[in-house]
């Protein structure tokens, strides 16, 4: 399975939920009408109410009851969806903090913690992605989940548990498994889902108030009528239909939900080439005493986005979110023994349990149908296969991930940590060499942010010397978790005044524009609400002026005559399979190039691997792969939302 | 068909009250884990002053007084941190922290003043290491300070909004929350640009 068709399922699996809202909530309006009928008939003539009279009767009760009764539970439903919608616009972060997490620092000193934020950091470079905030969860059990609409609100969240009982490994595991389900775009199902399911169990909720309100208002209604029965009575058949909707609504959740979860096991075992982190995380599941189970009130409404089962239900199974920890360990374990690992609580496991245990297993997952080491090798050879890459990251590019990050300076990788700091890194990445350019600048700095800002970034400058643009952008997708910490108002303000130091010089460097548009992408959802992506372009035809665009781009920054240019230019439009007319620019202009990007983002998902491919082929007519063309491919990438792992720059160095 | 209606109204407004009570929840755990940040800069620095004193020691030996003042505000910093855990809301813990952090910085600027005077001691390569490190953590102060006060304000601007204000009483938000402003904050801006 590889990214886009998961992808893709993932979104038809959304068209089917809503399908079956629907006829969830058709349900609940037939059972509802008829109850209200039984009940109007009841208070009526409340004697002897046989089954057939009470069909003839309810055939009496006039239209307009029908109409106000069905407009009645329909919005009711609608009122509780959007309910739940205002609350998870705020994205991951948002979820993460009403299940009482709280958000890991950047810079935190404790070990465990250190630990957790480095094995989410090397996951998400090795992905190609902006590293996630990281919530922990003050919770015994063994956990995790993964939140957000896209790659802006995108929050990883953790148990305590989960970081005191786990080995790095598993760890490792467990986060490439949550990785999955962000690149996969699971998680903005999963927000959706709660939403809907939010409307159906609120029918059953009323019902309940109704049956308590009626309780007490019964005793005072001895005295003035006998009004409370039927209102009871009507609670209690709104509460037996709510139950129904509950109970198919969770049918649906799970049934999704754990279909997913194999496909993220997998993806776990791709990503880490190494299936016993995540065996072993499942089978101290099996053997800890407060297995992977969730205590907060409202664990329950996000149950099918944690790692296993986080809520126990008594018809097992059926109603389980996850498969069931035995078949997800033996599908990547097939010759397991049947025994759980027992863990100690407190005390967070060191060591690895991977050499010894390693060589012997045969893995469904590791040698399966869907592993995709083969492409990473075929990789090797021909870059032009980037497309299979995206949301693909192997051992490969969690090195070359490391290799960039150990090629900055200590300083530099410890401001990317610190939210102050990176702040200044940033800025100090956009500062002109020439000084008086700069004194503008610094004097910018300390306008829209502020004074202590514009030295520290001063004072990093001498670090970032003679490290290229790539890294630059490596080091910003690092900082990204620091950058996210602090107010709204601080991010408008770092938002703000990276826009006018790129404007200082008054034109748009090509680093710059990349930067900027990660920027923006990231930082916007933090301050406004994450809009939710739309499809408005089917084929690639409809957007052949924006292709045509990007690849003259491309084009024109990596060959120097107009020769080649043309060459590289028909490569990506062949890849396309469009006729495109190369017209050359002298100077290349990334005003354009930003507007045809937003209409590409419009693009469906299918569709953008190709543009991809397209845009790599471009690169690699001349075979030699500039660092300008590494950078515009990053920013192309990210902006397609198909994040481009950087295994693919070690093509780009050779 | 009116108790339809009623019923309609009836939880609309529940859910309009459930979802102020969560927003006023949501706000607060906000800025709490924002002054967690700022306390954690805090420390940091409360815990690199006894290493500056160390290192100053052998060089200052005739400038007791000074050496001492600054001790004995750090201590008195760091207590007024200490009291104010856990009582987040109280006016008086948070000015006694921002009185006791004006006394520190009023005793490190004096002893940056004293430093200049001795050469060898502001070449001690431990001090430079120590003065840049007081300087960045006295960034991230100000920095948390900032994202702390914006977080403390929306949310008694919430608060103080109709109609959540009318609620925030009834579900444990009583009064608003406390900035925290150091005292001579003109006094502090300045301070991370001394060098020893």
């Amino acid at each position: 399975m590889d990214f886009y068709r998961a992808q893709d399922q993932a979104r038809r699996l959304t068209g089917r939920l809503v399908l079956l809202f629907g006829a969830a909530v058709l349900t609940l309006v037939i059972l509802t009408n008829v109850l209200v009928g039984a009940a109007l008939v009841f208070v009526q003539q409340p004697t002897s109410v046989g089954m057939v009279t009470l069909v003839d009767r309810l055939a009496t009760i006039d239209a307009t009851t029908w109409l106000i009764v069905t407009l009645g539970v329909v919005g009711t439903i609608t009122l509780a969806c959007l309910f739940k919608v205002a609350q998870l616009n705020g994205g991951g972060p948002a979820l993460a903090e009403s299940l009482g997490g709280r958000r890991v620092a950047a810079d935190s000193t404790d070990p465990a913690e250190r630990r957790l934020l480095n094995v989410v950091e090397e996951m998400a470079l090795a992905a190609g992605t902006s590293v996630p905030p990281v919530y922990l969860l003050p919770e015994p059990g063994i956990n995790a989940f993964a939140a957000g609409f896209g790659s802006g609100d995108a929050v990883i969240g953790v148990n305590q548990g989960t970081i005191d009982a786990l080995t790095r490994d598993e760890l490792q595991g467990v986060v490439a498994h949550e990785f999955s389900h962000l690149l996969n775009g699971d998680t903005r199902i999963n927000l959706r889902l709660i939403a809907l399911l939010h409307g159906i169990l609120f029918i059953g909720l009323v019902g309940r108030l109704l049956l308590r309100g009626s309780g007490s208002g019964h005793r005072s209604g001895r005295r003035s009528g006998s009004n409370g029965a039927p209102v009871a009575l009507f609670g209690v058949g709104l509460m037996i239909i709510g139950f129904g909707g509950t109970f198919f609504g969770n049918l649906i959740k799970s049934a999704v939900s754990r279909q997913r979860e194999y496909l993220a096991d997998g993806a776990a075992v791709q990503f880490t080439r190494n299936p016993d982190g995540i065996a072993n995380a499942l089978k101290k599941i099996g053997g800890a005493t407060a297995g992977s189970l969730m205590t907060r009130a409202g664990a329950a409404e996000a149950s099918h986005m944690y790692f296993a089962n986080g809520i126990s239900h008594w018809l097992g199974g059926l109603m389980a979110t996850h498969p069931p920890l035995d078949d997800r360990i033996r599908a990547i374990q097939p010759r397991w023994d049947g025994n759980y690992i027992a863990t100690t609580a407190g005390g967070f496991a060191v060591g690895s349990a991977t050499a010894a245990t390693a060589a012997a297993t045969t893995s469904r997952f590791a040698d399966g149908p869907i592993d995709r080491s083969t492409t990473i090798d075929v990789l090797e050879t021909e870059v032009a296969d980037s497309a299979a890459l995206v949301g693909n990251p192997s051992q490969k590019s969690q090195d070359m991930a490391e290799a960039v990050l150990e090629s900055t300076t200590r300083k530099l990788r410890d401001a990317a940590h610190q939210a102050f700091d990176a702040r200044a890194l940033l800025y100090a990445m956009l500062l002109s060499d020439d000084a008086e350019l700069r004194e503008e600048q610094i004097r910018t700095i300390a306008r829209l942010d502020s004074d202590r800002t514009a030295q520290a970034a001063l004072r990093l400058l001498p670090d970032l010397d003679g490290i290229d643009d790539l890294h630059r952008l490596t080091l910003a997708q690092t900082a990204m978790p620091a950058l996210k910490e602090g107010s709204k108002a601080q991010a408008r303000s770092l938002l703000r005044t990276l826009t006018e130091l790129i404007k200082a010089d008054r034109q748009i460097a090509l680093f710059e524009w990349v930067l900027h548009r990660l920027m923006v992408q990231e930082l916007r959802p933090h301050f406004e609400k994450p809009e939710p992506p739309k499809w408005e372009y089917g084929t690639l035809s409809q957007v052949a002026d924006a292709c045509s665009e990007l690849l003259t781009a491309l084009a024109t920054r990596g060959n120097p005559q107009a020769r080649s240019q043309e060459a590289a230019f028909r490569a990506g439009a062949d890849a396309l399979g469009l006729e495109l007319r190369f017209e050359p620019q002298p100077d290349p202009n990334l005003t354009r190039l930003s507007a045809a990007m937003t209409t590409l983002r419009k693009l469906t998902p299918l569709a953008k691997p190709r543009v991809l491919k397209a845009a790599a082929e471009t690169v690699l007519a001349d075979e030699l792969v500039t660092v300008d063309e590494g950078a515009l491919l990053q920013g192309v990438s990210a902006a397609l939302d198909c994040p481009l792992p950087p295994a693919i720059y070690a093509e780009l160095k050779r | 068909m009116e108790f339809l209606i009623f019923l309609a109204i009836i939880a609309g407004l529940a859910f309009y009250v459930v979802a102020i009570y969560n927003r006023l929840v949501a706000l607060k755990n906000r800025y709490e884990n924002a002054f967690a940040q700022i306390e954690v800069q805090l420390k940091r620095r409360y815990d690199l002053i006894p290493n500056l004193i160390e290192t100053a020691k052998g060089y200052l030996s005739h400038e007791r007084d000074t050496l001492e003042a600054v001790v004995n505000a750090r201590n008195q910093a760091l207590a007024g941190l200490e009291s104010l855990k856990g009582n987040l809301g109280s006016a008086d813990a948070m000015k006694e922290l921002a009185s006791a952090e004006g006394l520190l910085q009023g005793a490190l600027s004096k002893l940056n003043v004293v430093v200049e005077a001795y050469p060898d001691l502001k070449a001690n390569e431990n001090m430079m290491q120590l003065s840049e490190e007081l300087t960045s953590t006295e960034n991230r102060v100000a920095f948390a300070r900032q994202a702390f006060n914006d977080q403390v304000m929306e949310y008694n601007t919430y608060r103080q909004s109709f109609p959540p204000t009318v609620f925030a009483g009834m579900f444990g938000h009583p009064s608003d929350a406390q900035l925290l402003q150091f005292e001579d904050s003109a006094e502090i801006q300045a301070a991370p640009k001394v060098s020893f």
